[in-house]
């Protein structure tokens, strides 16, 4: 520990010397310029598209105050005349809309949403509330055993036709006219997770009616605002918010952002013993390579964490939470830019991997988020769970560790992996990516004991290959039904059989095994321990995302001897392929061996009988 | 000027030996396919009262109740199979073995308010869809009860079609996905010349006959002109996917110009503090004070996107060129302070 604090302490000083005269005060009012710039805008309210629709308003036409508008005052003669020439998108005469060519109507919709805003407004400033929200819609929760999920087609992004007849509707008259009803209570499962059955009385309504109007005061398109508030158990159509997360989605990322903006320094540092070949000094000195790195990293995680308890406070949210969620976020961030500094190998280089790596960590955080309380497979981001918490809803332990349980692995994995790398050799040469990688895996493996270490590797790729494997669901969900489950199968194929043989081929590579019976071997024990650390990983999965098809055909819930004999198949193959036509074909063996997991997998849903 | 060109070729082609470019692919994948997540899947969600309504979506509702309510009416208007029950139990009992979706329990009211109860199932998902088909017909409920008591909305029949598509397709995904690769050239600005300085290579370069300013000159325009190549391959594949940018001369233009600026406020940076840690840091604060600067402006680098890709009525082409005026104050600031550079 004192180690580490020490090399914390110097790399505070490198910083300190870096940012030392007059380059301090530029950077420092830049900072100070940028904060302020943004809490004018934040104060403003930031409004995306400024004028987007012109429209022009009859005199006795209603007041419109949006920004998205454009909004030109023009009598029926003018305003015709302006439509004609196509100076407006839309004329709006008296309470009707006239609107011309495909802009027209988008203005319209447009128009149409946000006047009606402004008419529950009024009318709820100008009448009582049981007049002006008659109806109240009490929600109450029970188990449904029905398995198959509402079937969902998303509508086309162009011009949508009319909604297709259902089947007639089926009404029999059974009801006894002006019978009463009582409402019994269902029991309700005791593990529903964060479901509150309220049997509120009649008189409770009208607080909630009161409690969602006060919630809608003061129009604010797009303030950031987290909203600490609980999922309301009583409807009231005309108010009932969209169950849109896209602010607090937003308010998540502000966590994230501040430690994007210390990334740079923190793959600085180790470019710099890089060029100047401190490193050699650094390695020689009786600190281990482990607390090099956790030494280095110290002040950037101190810095995370300053950051998230201010964030939390200034949100007035629970820090403990606060920091249970973006903490594992933080170690993920660092334990990417970890291996951005370790890899690369030029300036432009690390630009890019640095781009890439927080473009996927955003993609990889945000998107799933953004389908909050919609699918259970948002929870595979931490985001969510942060935007449960703005909505003053609960999460289950579960939902907690699926969510984090991937990310503590990988940074666990990459402390690891960056020990091993943490050498003069590698981190001082160059060659090409991919022989960089291999390089990497050569070192993290132990040579000595390929039957233990490979199986090993293997399991410690897990949360990597599931990660990725979670995010190709994220993404072809929005892919046509057929497609999807092909390509998320295609793509889980492939990932997995890298998985299982690259510590394979990379020992094959570097002459450690040579006979087909080592190789034979030791890719059946890293199939053997792939299936494990699988079948351990669905247990987890499988308690929060229930719904989803697409995890049952990646990851075959259920079986058991089948996908193991099919894992060892597999990668037997890759291994012996790969033996037999030398490294330099290892792609080709790969694509075999995922061919045969993709036909299995087919099987197994049942697409090829 | 043939020197500028000769630098320029040599800058290029270690953009693309680099593979710099096919990392910007990359990047910008990831970029797009996020946006396509949101674009196709999110948009529904993020307007999801448009969901309800286009969507082919088929709720069954258990009805228990006031036979006489228009609520049937409404729900039969959406094309909602229901059924009606006798009472909340066998209700229940239908509901617990999966044969109707949700229960729907609408009271005969005396007074104005009706105090309804909707009986959803546990799993998000299905309960979020459901509320969403409810919606429009629960609002025309609720509108007629209004009309019970005598209060009128106004303006409910303006039609129009469902806009956040639209509008967040014109106004967020066309102007990130043109000024996106300003960003990055940017970036490619600083590496260039920050690498020059640590390597101390740039002494050697200005001893072959060029001057600092082309140096400068070259690099700033390889890494505008990959940005260059990136925009109208964007505009080029929204195209293909039927996404059409108005004045599209005019917004590549835009985007471009937009790039020279950052690239040569970059390379300002990056001459000002001569390595890559401080200058990087610097420039991507910079950026947002850059982006909120802009943000004031009128019209903003974004809304200019925004409304020349849509097509905004009244929008003045000729006003991208107000940009050129901060590009070339750079560019001669810069030019003065690497004149010394040459003298010594």
């Amino acid at each position: 520990m004192k180690h580490i604090l020490t090399l914390a302490k110097w790399e505070l000083t490198r910083l300190r010397v870096r940012f030392s005269g007059q380059s301090k005060y530029i950077v420092l009012a830049v900072v100070l310029l940028a904060v302020g710039i943004s809490y004018l805008i934040y104060h403003q309210g930031l409004v995306f598209s400024r004028g987007f629709y012109v429209v022009g308003v009859s005199p006795e036409g209603p007041v419109i105050t949006d920004k998205r508008f454009t909004v030109i005052r023009a009598d029926r003669e003018t305003g015709y005349a302006l439509l004609q020439t196509k100076a407006i998108d839309l004329y709006i005469d008296g309470g009707r809309a006239v609107s011309q060519g495909r802009r027209g109507q988008y203005a319209a919709g447009a128009l149409r949403k946000y006047l009606e805003k402004q008419e529950v407004a009024r009318i709820a400033q100008e009448y009582e509330m049981g007049q002006a929200f008659p109806l109240r819609v009490e929600i109450r929760y029970l188990e449904s055993l029905a398995a198959e999920p509402v079937e969902i087609r998303l509508p086309e992004t162009g011009p949508t036709g009319p909604p297709e007849p259902a089947a007639p509707p089926v009404v029999t008259p059974a009801l006894v006219p002006g019978q009463t009803l009582t409402v019994v209570p269902a029991p309700v499962t005791p593990n529903s997770g964060n479901v509150v059955v309220t049997p509120a009385a009649t008189s409770t309504t009208d607080a909630a009616v009161k409690a969602q109007l006060d919630r809608r005061e003061g129009p604010r398109p797009l303030r950031f605002e987290a909203e600490f508030v609980s999922e309301n158990d009583v409807i009231i159509p005309s108010l009932s918010e969209p169950p849109i997360p896209l602010s607090q989605v937003i308010i998540a990322l502000l966590y994230i952002v501040p430690i994007f903006f210390v990334s740079i320094f923190f793959t600085s540092t180790f470019t710099e013993e890089k060029l100047s070949r401190k490193v050699i000094v650094l390695l020689s000195a009786p600190v281990t390579r482990l607390q090099v790195i956790l030494g280095k990293m110290l002040p950037y995680l101190v810095y995370a964490v300053l950051t998230i308890i201010i964030i939390t406070l200034a949100l007035r949210g629970n820090i403990l939470l606060g920091l249970a969620i973006f903490i594992p976020v933080a170690l993920f961030i660092f334990a990417i830019y970890l291996m951005v500094a370790l890899t690369y190998r030029t300036f432009k280089d690390e630009t890019f991997f640095s781009v890439l790596a927080l473009s996927a960590i955003v993609v990889y955080l945000v998107t799933p988020a953004m389908l909050t309380g919609v699918s259970d497979l948002s929870y595979i981001s931490p985001l969510t769970l942060a935007v449960e918490m703005f909505r003053g809803a609960s999460f289950n332990i579960n939902q907690y560790f699926l969510a984090t349980a991937p990310l503590y692995l990988v940074f666990a994995l990459v402390l690891y992996t960056g020990n091993r790398l943490l050498n003069e050799e590698f981190l001082t040469g160059y060659r090409p990516l991919h022989a960089k990688v291999a390089e990497a895996l050569y070192l993290i493996v132990a040579r000595k004991h390929p039957g233990l270490s490979i199986p090993l590797l293997t399991i410690a790729l897990m949360p990597a290959v599931f990660m990725v494997q979670l995010a190709s669901i994220v993404f072809v969900t929005n892919l046509p039904e057929s497609i999807a489950l092909r390509a998320v199968i295609v793509v889980s194929a492939v990932v997995e059989e890298v998985a299982k043989s690259a510590g394979v081929a990379v020992l094959v590579q570097r002459n450690v095994v040579r006979s087909m019976k080592g190789v034979t071997a030791l890719s059946a024990l890293s199939a053997l321990g792939f299936f494990a650390g699988e079948k351990l990983l669905l247990f987890l999965a499988l308690s929060v995302v229930s719904e989803s098809m697409f995890m049952q055909a990646v990851f075959g819930a259920g079986l058991l001897v089948a996908p193991l004999v099919m894992h060892v198949v597999t990668t037997v193959i890759v291994g012996l392929l790969t033996a037999r036509l030398g490294t330099r074909y290892y792609a080709v063996a790969i694509v075999a061996g995922t061919l045969i997991h993709v036909f299995y997998n087919l099987y197994v849903i049942g697409a090829l009988r | 000027m043939s020197r500028y060109f000769v630098l320029l070729s040599k800058e290029l082609r270690a953009i693309t030996r680099e593979k710099t470019i096919m990392f910007a692919v990359l990047v910008q994948f990831f970029i797009a396919s996020f946006s396509s997540v949101i674009m196709v899947g999110l948009m529904t969600f993020y307007d999801p009262v448009s969901l309800g309504e286009s969507a082919r979506l088929s709720v069954t509702v258990g009805f228990v109740g006031d036979m006489q309510s228009p609520m049937l009416d409404y729900l039969r208007e959406r094309n909602l199979p229901v059924r009606p029950y006798n009472d909340l139990a066998a209700a229940e009992a239908a509901f617990h073995s999966g044969s109707i979706d949700t229960i729907m329990v609408v009271p005969r009211s005396e007074s104005g308010t009706v105090d309804m109860k909707l009986v959803l199932p546990t799993a998000d998902t299905r309960k979020t869809i459901i509320l969403l088909v409810l919606n429009e017909p629960l609002k025309k409920f609720e509108n007629y009860l209004r009309q019970a008591n005598g209060i009128e909305l106004k303006y409910k029949d303006m039609g129009g079609r469902p806009n956040t598509t639209y509008e967040f397709l014109y106004s967020l995904i066309i102007p990130i996905l043109m000024f996106f690769p300003a960003i990055i050239a940017g970036s490619i600005v600083i590496d260039t010349i920050s690498e020059e300085f640590e390597n101390k290579t740039f002494d050697t370069l200005l001893a072959a006959p060029v001057t600092p300013g082309q140096v400068f000159a070259a690099k700033i325009s390889a890494a505008t002109s990959s940005a260059a190549i990136q925009v109208a391959l964007w505009a080029g594949l929204l195209r293909l996917n039927g996404h059409i940018i108005q004045s599209l001369v005019v917004v590549l233009a835009l985007a471009v110009l937009i790039a020279a600026l950052i690239a040569t406020g970059a390379a300002g940076i990056a001459l000002y503090f001569k390595d890559r840690e401080r200058a990087q840091f610097v420039y991507s604060i910079a950026l947002i004070i850059a982006a909120g600067l802009g943000y004031f402006l009128d019209p903003s680098p974004f809304s200019a996107a925004t409304n020349l890709a849509a097509g905004v009525p009244g929008t003045e082409p000729l006003k991208v060129l107000f940009y050129l005026i901060p590009l070339l104050v750079i560019w001669f600031a810069l030019r003065k302070a690497l004149k010394p550079m040459l003298v010594r």
